[in-house]
């Protein structure tokens, strides 16, 4: 608690994140889909609609991903043998 | 390719492009396409200031940081605006206070630096999210120099 009260927002950095800094690969990629989406669409029916599956769709990739080289990292290289 | 686009070949519309740079998705409301540009511009302004609200001024750097600032500077004046806060504000002491750092040669005087200078992770996901607003904008900026303008008879300021 002592930490947000110190926090001064845009001159220092977030400090409450901890361990939780890769949540913030939601908004980034959000972001990206929106900016996106308004050049690449044809049309802007349904926006939203896009924009929510693209993100969607772009963090399962990059979980995915992350998990597969947690895994690999962890339960494939212990296996490995050193000699 | 079953997309149709509106993009296609024709005169470049520099002025929108540059306008674009000065601030982000306003080539694209100069060629008509307001939702397009509105759209664009709230994107890349919101990852901006997400990134300077995540990681603080300190993750615009032009001196420090000259390779990620190269990508950030495509995000318009507001990355300037950004690292002249840092210059004037951090690296001067007005906040937070000076204080020594090791110094890179021995025979130098020790450099002083902000104490809200930070190597924590937020400081570097800010850097991220700066870096990739300005890779957006440039991406945004190359669409209205390409785009036809909604009215037929070109774009209008």
């Amino acid at each position: 608690m002592s930490a947000v009260l110190a926090w001064v927002p845009f001159l220092q950095p977030m400090t409450v994140l901890g361990n939780g800094w890769w949540l913030l690969m939601v908004p980034l990629v959000f972001g990206v889909a929106v900016v996106h989406r308004a050049i690449q669409d044809p049309s802007m029916d349904g926006y939203w609609r896009r924009v929510l599956r693209l993100t969607v769709k772009a963090n399962a990739v990059l979980g995915s991903l992350a998990l597969a080289i947690y895994l690999f990292v962890y339960f494939v290289i212990p296996l490995l043998r050193a000699d | 390719m079953t997309q149709q686009s509106d993009s296609v070949d024709g005169p470049l519309n520099w002025f929108p492009a540059l306008m674009g740079w000065v601030l982000p998705g306003l080539g694209q409301v100069l060629l008509g396409h307001r939702q397009r540009g509105f759209r664009a511009m709230g994107g890349i302004l919101g990852m901006f200031l997400a990134g300077v609200l995540v990681g603080g001024v300190d993750c615009v750097d032009r001196r420090e940081d000259a390779l990620w600032f190269y990508a950030q500077a495509g995000a318009g004046p507001v990355a300037f605006a950004a690292d002249w806060a840092n210059s004037a504000l951090l690296k001067t002491g007005k906040v937070g206070r000076l204080i020594p750092s090791p110094p890179p040669n021995p025979r130098l005087p020790p450099p002083q630096i902000t104490s809200f200078k930070t190597v924590t992770m937020s400081n570097e996901i800010g850097t991220l999210f700066c870096f990739t607003a300005g890779l957006m904008n440039i991406v945004v900026i190359l669409d209205a120099l390409r785009r036809q303008p909604a009215n037929p008879k070109g774009w209008s300021a």
